[in-house]
């Protein structure tokens, strides 16, 4: 009798490669719990937030100043779950790596499949196709239900080629649908953001390799190096600002209109999303090339 | 078959591995020994690719690990007991790893009862104790139903009935023609399973050779003697060709010459002495004394290692 159960049929054909390492890639996504507590928490954060903002603006609408109203901004109040949104995938960037490296389990990972960028991009594709039909499913979701918010409390269709100047002065908050004009494509970027801000994570952690320093860096980008700038002569901040992913995201999620209220300070929509996308291959192609070439 | 060629590892200024060179056949475990800090699992990692060698290159049945087709149906290793996610289920941890390399899913269920993990099979892996992780590795590492298997100290935290299993388990692996090597810091328990050993020390080769002869080679026959006239004895044995070192109390180690050499000598000088005996060196001391020069990190307790 063999030791080894039943023997294996041997396979002729192929080799352990992309398909493999995908179907693995998406078991180990799945199975652990930070994944669903991560995802759960997008959800609730994008809905929650944007039904809590969308809600008390257009109560404000009442007793706020013109420039308050000057200033509203519907579909922006509608992704305001971003603000926590930015770190959700950005931790689950990182942790698809690092928790392979601090657990040990990378060698295991290794050991099955030793083409490394084989490794990379399935893990790649697993993160970006989840996180791209959740983001630009809440995105939409969100702003549908912020939409109904306004239009409940009283508000007018904010109509196609007309500006919030027009309805300065209306009793409610006006409101927006899908076909008002760059709703659409401000939501699909809204979406994009999150999947390019989660690679810019990943690219991160294939650096880094350690979930503690990986999110440091991560936050540190979004958040302190903003900071920093703001205590630098504005001659010198104010034509690197755009460039931060923070206001890029700001970019990403303007609609055509109301980007004219930030000409000058802000990348265009659509610039603003290649930029995004360059950080982000520039830092998993950063990854790549140091995970093949250390050791694991 | 393992053919390594000139092996060579260092991690900043530290030399882990240097120029190793051994060969691990097929149909017999091969013990991989060596103090702790010695190479072994920098060895262990290059063979799989994971760690890139300096210098030189190891080959499984003539291929780089990198270049196998189907790595887990050709080469199973149990490296650490938890190289897997904490969180994660036995079952799963096997599943991502079977899907990995196109082994049918009803496989995980194989091994798992192989190696008596089914019932905990939903468990989070984490939760496991050191030895039933080591049950999971060696499940893992089984998968595949590979011809190499490497395993990285496989006993460790076992119970004896669990040391029993593996003993039994790696011969009978062996038995089917398939390659074993088997990494170890205890010479007693490779004098038990292996038939072949590879001894290092400090990243360097010792020795290739079987267990047998390993024994035979390196065990020399030593005498020891005591006497009350050290001084005496140790000049006399020296001036007949003896090797002597200090041995413990009122004692010498004598090597090279016998004991009616020895004897005759002190009567000779006029030295009585109080016991004259052939000591025999067990596999544990012959690999001590081997290794002890080889030893990085010795105990604080400031007792070296050979008398």
């Amino acid at each position: 009798m063999s030791a080894i159960a039943t023997p294996l049929a041997p396979l002729d054909q192929g080799r352990a490669g992309f398909r493999q390492s995908l179907v693995a890639e998406w078991t180990k996504f799945r199975s652990v719990r930070s994944t669903w507590v991560s995802l759960s928490i997008l959800i609730v954060a994008a809905i929650g937030l944007a039904a809590l903002v969308t809600a008390l603006q257009a109560n404000h609408w009442k007793t706020g100043t013109l420039q308050d109203r000057f200033n509203f901004d519907p579909l922006r109040y509608s992704q305001a779950g971003h603000f926590v949104n930015q770190f959700v995938v950005g931790v689950l960037g990182v942790l698809i790596v690092s928790a392979e490296y601090t657990t040990g389990s990378i060698r295991t990972t290794l050991a099955a499949t030793p083409r490394r960028l084989t490794v990379l991009l399935a893990k790649g594709t697993v993160l970006t196709a989840i996180l791209f039909l959740l983001s630009e499913a809440v995105a939409f979701i969100s702003f549908l239900l912020s939409e109904a918010i306004l239009k409940g409390a009283g508000g007018m269709l904010l109509a196609p080629g007309t500006t919030i100047r027009g309805q300065i002065s209306a009793a409610h908050a006006p409101y927006l649908t899908l076909s008002s004009p760059g709703a659409a494509a401000a939501l699909f970027r809204s979406g994009l953001f999150l999947v390019l801000l989660a690679l810019v994570a990943f690219g991160i952690a294939w650096i880094i390799r350690n979930t503690t320093g990986s999110i440091s860096l991560f936050v540190g980008i979004l958040l302190v190096l903003p900071l920093i700038l703001q205590l630098l002569p504005s001659s010198f901040a104010q034509p690197i600002e755009r460039y931060l992913p923070i206001n890029l995201g700001t970019a990403m999620v303007a609609t055509s209109t109301r980007h004219n209220d930030f000409a000058g300070t802000l990348l265009s929509p659509w610039a603003a999303s290649a930029v995004m996308l360059l950080y982000a291959l520039i830092l998993v192609g950063i990854g790549a090339w140091m995970l093949n070439r250390r050791d694991a | 078959m393992i053919e390594a060629e000139g092996l060579s590892k260092r991690y900043g200024s530290t030399v882990a591995v240097n120029g190793l060179s051994f060969s691990v056949r097929p149909g017999v475990v091969t013990g991989f020994l060596g103090p702790n800090g010695s190479g072994k699992s920098t060895t262990m990692r290059m063979i799989m690719g994971l760690d890139h060698p300096d210098a030189g290159g190891v080959s499984i049945d003539g291929q780089r690990y990198h270049d196998l087709r189907w790595p887990l149906r050709e080469v199973g290793a149990l490296l650490e007991a938890k190289a897997l996610h904490p969180g994660r289920s036995a079952y799963n941890h096997l599943l991502s790893m079977a899907q990995s390399n196109s082994i049918p899913r009803s496989r995980v269920d194989e091994v798992l009862a192989m190696v008596g993990l089914t019932a905990v099979a939903k468990r989070k892996a984490g939760k496991f104790s050191l030895g039933m992780g080591q049950r999971l590795g060696i499940a893992s590492a089984l998968l595949g139903d590979p011809g190499v298997l490497l395993f990285d100290e496989p006993i460790n935290g076992l119970d004896p009935e669990g040391i029993l299993w593996v003993r039994t388990l790696l011969k009978s692996l062996a038995a089917e023609g398939r390659t074993i090597l088997v990494s170890s810091h205890l010479m007693s328990e490779m004098a038990l399973t292996a038939t072949d050993l590879v001894v290092i020390g400090r990243g360097e080769l010792i020795a290739d050779t079987t267990v047998a002869d390993f024994i035979a080679s390196n065990t020399e026959a030593t005498m020891l003697v005591r006497s009350p006239d050290l001084a005496g004895l140790s000049a006399a044995i020296q001036a007949i060709g003896g090797d002597v070192r200090p041995g413990e109390g009122d004692s010498l180690l004598v090597t090279k010459v016998g004991a009616a050499a020895i004897g005759d000598a002190a009567l000779a000088a006029g030295i009585s002495i109080h016991e004259l005996r052939e000591l025999q060196a067990s596999l544990e001391e012959v690999f001590m004394d081997l290794t002890s020069d080889a030893v990085d990190f010795h105990g604080t307790t400031g007792a070296t290692v050979t008398p």
